[in-house]
């Protein structure tokens, strides 16, 4: 698989390219700036773009202007975003406006090669990665009355993976637990939060996400 | 002065007396009774006015031109007499009064004629009184007819060649050209002065539309005396309205000149007004315009430390360049600058005025240049606290992009090496090698997430990458307790976005500690350029301003960027915290 790196810090991204090298992605390009990045994509067409939110030259959220731009440009491409900090409102503001094959996670999640790799292949698919500490504000919020504390233990663990953006089978493989329990675990989610039940992975990511934002 | 008044009075008297001569002289050369004596009404009228302008402004020379004026007109009568001496000298004194009434209209008010076309006018006129009379004088003898002295023949003392024909040339030359060409000349000059005058000088000029206006009917008055054969049935009408207008000319001008004397009694007044209340920068100026009868007339005080003029708020000026349109006084004491005023030209033809003024204004004007110069050294007070805090800011994000860009991707670049050492080791080195790879990097991750927790309570990456909505957001999600949040997503300044970020944050810190809130609501809104945040809770309320609550940092911060921090906070009904913080800069 194709994959262009965007990363300003070149130890990082060296670290990067070298972890998606040996696990058997192509890394096509790796650049420092957002401009170099929409190049890159433009000459390449990678399937898959991995970019830090924060590059030169201002800093902010470069990184994430240029995604918004590249999947206008390329409906199809996978975006994974990494930051230094995760944000669940910004999140959900990205994630609205780039729904599918889109991901959003701390720079810390490449630490778990796997996992990480999963995801990388996710968002290349189409699907969704979304941190775990964006899903976990999202839970943690308070409110009046918060459906999710009538959840169990086990529901709000299937619950914050689902959010992650896994399939049921992510799920088995994270929990250790049997395709079918996990999705009566689903079921009942869906019953106790009243959500419409989603066919597609990333639409069901969505729709947790929507209920959580609410 | 008391001679002065004296010599007033006396040159009064002999003209009241000269007046009674002159009045019987006309009779006697078979003048009508009413005629004589408006005729030597209006000469009264001008030593009158010019006796009161003298002794009121001194300095002027007003008072002495319209002073010389009526006595000249007084003088020209006795060209009635058939003693031949008299006849000879006073017939020189023929026009000579209506040119010093052309030359003071002219000097009116500063008593100074202004302009190189007026000056050469004022000559013409003079040349012509003087050079036509004294030509007539040298060619009269007893057979030519002189206008406006028919009947008994005159001897001209000066006579060297008689030429009759010559005589009436002359006469009617120089009626014309005074008459005709000056006097329109005049008339253009006095329009083009009126035309061109700024507001306030219009004010005191308009005694000149009277002198236009009377000029005019004296010369149509004069060419239809001396041209028309036939006298027109108008003709005693044109006679009185010029007498009207003669008498009404000095009273005007004199009048003109006492609105001066009026505004320096203002000036008076002034004295009293800032006696009153406090000398503010502002009042000052007020009261100085209105004495001065200058609305425009702006003031600015010398700062001797800066070295500079700041305007009435405090904020350094440059005072513009003396042209038509504006005029600039400096106003010193001692020898030392106190204060500028720049005002309407006008003012210049008063010097004593703005003088006086400024004299009166003098304890005024010293205090208000206290006034101006603490304002100024509070506006530097301001800047450097503000100054003090982005500074603080700026440290504060370097310190935090230094950690961003630096530490924390080092780490996260050492611990990802160390993960990918500890993927290659795997079944090669057994557990010992893999166990200490894996704690190392949990250990390194471990720190990255506690530099990443300084790093945001230093300035918060949110703030930096998505604004105000997106810290706020993120601060919210965090607390304790549910929080309703309603923010702009401008973007804002940076010190702005800060300052209102660390204000929710401490009033949030707040909420939760002190207040004992079921619930709080952050709104913040960029508003008429200015960013106003509220902070809301449902506590306990009873918050006060410097009781360690940590409000009082709150509000300095606000305050160093020129913003309010407000606090109600009654006892049982909650807290609301307003931060208004002016975004420009």
């Amino acid at each position: 698989m194709r994959v262009v790196i965007a990363e300003d810090s070149p130890l990082f991204r060296e670290g990067l390219a070298h972890v998606l090298g040996e696990n058997g992605f192509e890394v096509v390009a790796e650049v420092g700036d957002a401009a170099a990045l929409k190049h890159a994509v433009h000459e390449l067409e990678p399937e898959v773009a991995i970019v830090d939110v924060r590059m030169p030259p201002s800093q902010t959220d470069e990184g994430a202007r240029a995604a918004v731009e590249i999947r206008a440009e390329r409906p199809g491409i996978g975006l994974l975003l990494l930051s230094q900090v995760v944000e669940a409102q910004y999140a959900l503001k990205l994630l609205s406006e780039q729904p599918e094959g889109f991901g959003y996670l701390l720079k810390d999640r490449v630490l778990d090669i796997d996992d990480f790799v999963q995801s990388v292949n996710r968002v290349a698919g189409g699907g969704t990665a979304i941190d775990p500490e964006v899903v976990g504000q999202l839970l943690g919020r308070r409110r009046v009355h918060n459906p999710v504390d009538d959840l169990t233990g086990r529901e709000r663990e299937v619950l914050a993976l689902m959010a992650e953006g896994r399939s049921n089978h992510g799920i088995c493989e994270k929990l250790f637990l049997s395709p079918k329990t996990v999705e009566s675990h689903v079921h009942n989610i869906f019953s106790k939060l009243d959500i419409t039940a989603a066919p597609d992975d990333h639409r069901r990511v969505l729709a947790v996400l929507t209920y959580l934002r609410a | 002065m008391r001679s002065l008044t004296f010599a007033a009075a006396l040159v009064g008297a002999s003209t009241l007396v000269l007046g009674v001569a002159v009045y019987r002289v006309q009779v006697d050369n078979h003048s009508p009774h009413a005629w004589a004596a408006a005729t030597v009404a209006v000469a009264w009228a001008f030593v009158l006015a010019g006796l009161v302008a003298w002794l009121r402004r001194p300095a002027n020379r007003m008072g002495p031109l319209m002073l010389a004026a009526g006595l000249a007109l007084l003088a020209r009568q006795f060209r009635y007499s058939d003693d031949a001496l008299v006849f000879t000298v006073f017939f020189l004194f023929g026009e000579l009064g209506y040119a010093l009434i052309g030359h003071s209209i002219l000097a009116y008010p500063s008593g100074r004629v202004n302009g190189r076309g007026a000056r050469l006018l004022v000559r013409a006129g003079y040349a012509t009184v003087i050079v036509f009379p004294l030509a007539v004088l040298l060619l009269h003898d007893r057979t030519s007819t002189l206008i406006e002295l028919p009947g008994v023949p005159r001897r001209s003392l000066l006579v060297v060649h008689p030429d009759p024909h010559a005589v009436e040339v002359l006469q009617k030359t120089q009626i014309v050209f005074f008459y005709g060409v000056l006097a329109s000349l005049f008339v253009a000059v006095i329009v083009q002065r009126l035309v061109r005058a700024t507001p306030r000088a219009r004010r005191m000029l308009a005694p000149l539309l009277l002198a236009a206006v009377a000029l005019a009917l004296r010369a149509v008055y004069e060419c239809a005396h001396v041209f028309v054969d036939q006298q027109p049935l108008a003709y005693p009408y044109l006679f009185w309205w010029q007498i009207a207008a003669g008498i009404a000319l000095p009273l005007a001008l004199l009048a003109g000149m006492l609105r001066s004397r009026l505004a320096r009694a203002g000036v008076g007044r002034l004295v009293l007004e800032l006696d009153r209340a406090p000398a503010t920068p502002r009042r000052v100026r007020d009261a100085l315009a209105r004495s001065l009868y200058d609305p425009s007339l702006e003031l600015f005080f010398w700062l001797p430390e800066q070295a500079e003029f700041v305007d009435d708020s405090g904020v350094v000026a440059t005072l513009p360049a003396d042209d038509r349109r504006r005029a600039v006084t400096t106003l010193d004491h001692d020898g030392v600058t106190v204060a500028a005023l720049v005002h309407d030209p006008s003012l210049l033809d008063e010097p004593e005025l703005v003088e006086s003024a400024g004299a009166a204004a003098r304890l005024a004007l010293e205090n208000a240049q206290l006034h101006a110069e603490a304002r100024a050294q509070l506006q530097q007070v301001r800047d450097s606290r503000r100054r003090i805090v982005s500074a603080a800011d700026e440290e504060r994000r370097r310190i935090e992009r230094n950690l961003h860009d630096g530490a924390q991707q080092r780490l996260l670049s050492l611990a990802l090496r160390l993960r990918s050492a500890q993927r290659r080791s795997n079944g090669d080195e057994g557990g010992a090698i893999d166990e200490l790879l894996a704690a190392s990097v949990d250990e390194l991750q471990g720190i990255v997430e506690e530099l990443r927790t300084l790093a945001r309570g230093l300035h918060p990456t949110m703030l930096t990458e998505y604004g105000l909505a997106g810290a706020l957001g993120a601060l919210t999600s965090k607390a304790p307790i549910p929080v309703k949040l309603d923010v702009c997503q401008d973007r804002l300044p940076a010190e702005v976005e800060a300052a209102g970020y660390y204000v929710a944050c401490e009033a949030l810190n707040n909420v939760v500690k002190h207040a004992g809130a079921d619930g709080a609501s952050i709104s913040a809104r960029h508003d008429r350029d200015a960013l106003v945040l509220e902070i809301t809770d449902d506590g306990i309320g009873g918050a006060v301003v410097g009781d360690g609550t940590g409000l009082q940092g709150m509000a300095d911060r606000v305050e160093a960027l020129g913003g309010r921090l407000r606090v109600e906070s009654p006892a049982g009904s909650g807290t609301r915290v307003v931060a208004e913080i002016p975004c420009a800069s």
